[in-house]
């Protein structure tokens, strides 16, 4: 059978979420979330063999990112996409969440969205992922001091942004 | 910002201290206005980011993976395949048993007893509160600093609930965060975990403690008390709004 496949399925696979979510807060649109996340599950499973142990969430994430950073050169490449904040502000929203809860929870979407991408994507890896210091700093490739220094200084920003409704 | 300690003061809230770091970082937060500010808004940021859409991937994507993993796969499937037929395909197949066995979740059934045994353990040994308060600002922080996780830890008081502390303790072999309540006489323990497979049981009463169980995200809950069935009920709406 498959021995290779099936580990790297059985480990990886469960953190599809987390790679989803990731890829989709830093590209800010589903079509692409979802191409970097096949392309990110695909170059992790080629580079399987050279994976030793260890955190593989963090390890994907790191792939994650490395794929939205070649899309992000790529486009910009070509064309510049424009993000928009309809297709932002569509999604989501469970039909039992009230119309006031919605509101606030489509506020707080547009506002991380609109955060720079080096503030929004350590506020998601801690505030979402619930990951260390350690491992934000590894994912990012920045020193465990910026890590914390942005991440305080996102707080900050989403916090003077959303004062009126938080 | 003008504290120099306020990135200590974030580490500690974040759950990333340690030993006498954390004592450090209490003691300082006991006595620094700007830090109980901080400590303070990053709570309730947490609180309203905890709302906001951690998306998941949808269905579709889950199965294109899957199919483009199985292709990148295939030319060494057919290998693989009479490598183990020829050299005993046995020791393969026991491998694979292996790694799913490994991968299984703790039992849903043996949860409920978990649950219910942590909250008699620490009702007979008295020590039921770590960190006593009943201002969410405290117990928040200090559950993320000392279980690694940041639960909700509300105050239901005006419902009946009152929050009287918190405390860690370990469910399955994970470290978890737990929010003590005060309901008359009797005592509500809602315990929070990280697990981002694993089914959990349904309600159930356990040895005389009824036992709740719900998944918000990557966070498992439970709810653990001998209180009425009613009163129960209206602590886990609360808890789960």
């Amino acid at each position: 059978m498959d021995d290779r496949r099936q580990r790297f399925e059985a480990l990886a696979l469960p953190h599809m979420d987390a790679a989803y979510n990731l890829a989709r807060w830093l590209s800010r649109s589903p079509v692409e979330a979802d191409d970097i996340v096949q392309d990110a599950m695909l170059r992790a499973f080629r580079a399987f063999d050279g994976f030793r142990g260890g955190d593989i969430k963090a390890w994907l994430l790191t792939i994650v990112r490395n794929c939205w950073l070649s899309t992000v050169v790529g486009s910009r490449r070509r064309a510049h996409t424009s993000l928009e904040d309809q297709e932002l502000l569509a999604t989501d929203a469970s039909p039992e969440d009230t119309a006031i809860q919605a509101g606030t929870q489509r506020r707080m979407d547009l506002l991380i969205a609109q955060l720079a991408p080096e503030f929004r994507e350590v506020l998601i890896l801690r505030e979402m992922e619930d990951l260390s210091y350690r491992e934000i700093a590894e994912i990012t490739g920045t020193p465990i001091g910026t890590v914390m220094s942005r991440l305080a200084r996102a707080r900050t920003q989403l916090r003077e942004s959303a004062k009126e409704f938080l | 910002m003008s504290c120099d300690h306020i990135l200590t003061t974030q580490s500690y809230l974040d759950g990333q201290l340690d030993g006498a770091q954390i004592d450090a970082a209490e003691r300082h937060l006991q006595t620094c206005a700007e830090c109980q500010t901080f400590a303070a808004q990053t709570a309730d940021l947490s609180d309203a980011l905890r709302r906001t859409t951690r998306h998941q991937a949808p269905e579709f994507l889950r199965a294109r993976v899957r199919a483009a993993l199985k292709r990148e796969a295939a030319p060494t499937k057919a290998r693989a395949f009479w490598w183990g037929a020829a050299s005993g395909g046995g020791a393969s197949a026991l491998a694979a048993a292996l790694a799913l066995f490994l991968f299984l979740p703790p039992s849903a059934a043996g949860l409920a007893e978990a649950i219910a045994d942590a909250h008699a353990r620490a009702l007979t040994s008295g020590h039921t509160i770590m960190v006593a308060s009943s201002n969410h600002h405290v117990v928040k922080p200090w559950l993320a600093a000392h279980a690694g996780i940041s639960p909700p830890a509300a105050d239901f008081a005006a419902q009946g609930f009152v929050l009287t502390g918190g405390r860690t303790d370990t469910i399955a072999g994970r470290r978890a965060a737990v929010s003590v309540y005060a309901h008359g006489n009797h005592e509500l323990d809602l315990f929070t975990w990280v697990d981002k497979s694993g089914s959990l049981p349904q309600s159930a009463t356990v040895r005389g403690f009824r036992t709740a169980f719900w998944k918000e995200g990557d966070l498992n809950f439970a709810a653990v008390s001998d209180v009425d069935q009613a009163a129960f009920q209206k602590f886990i709406a609360l808890a789960r709004e």
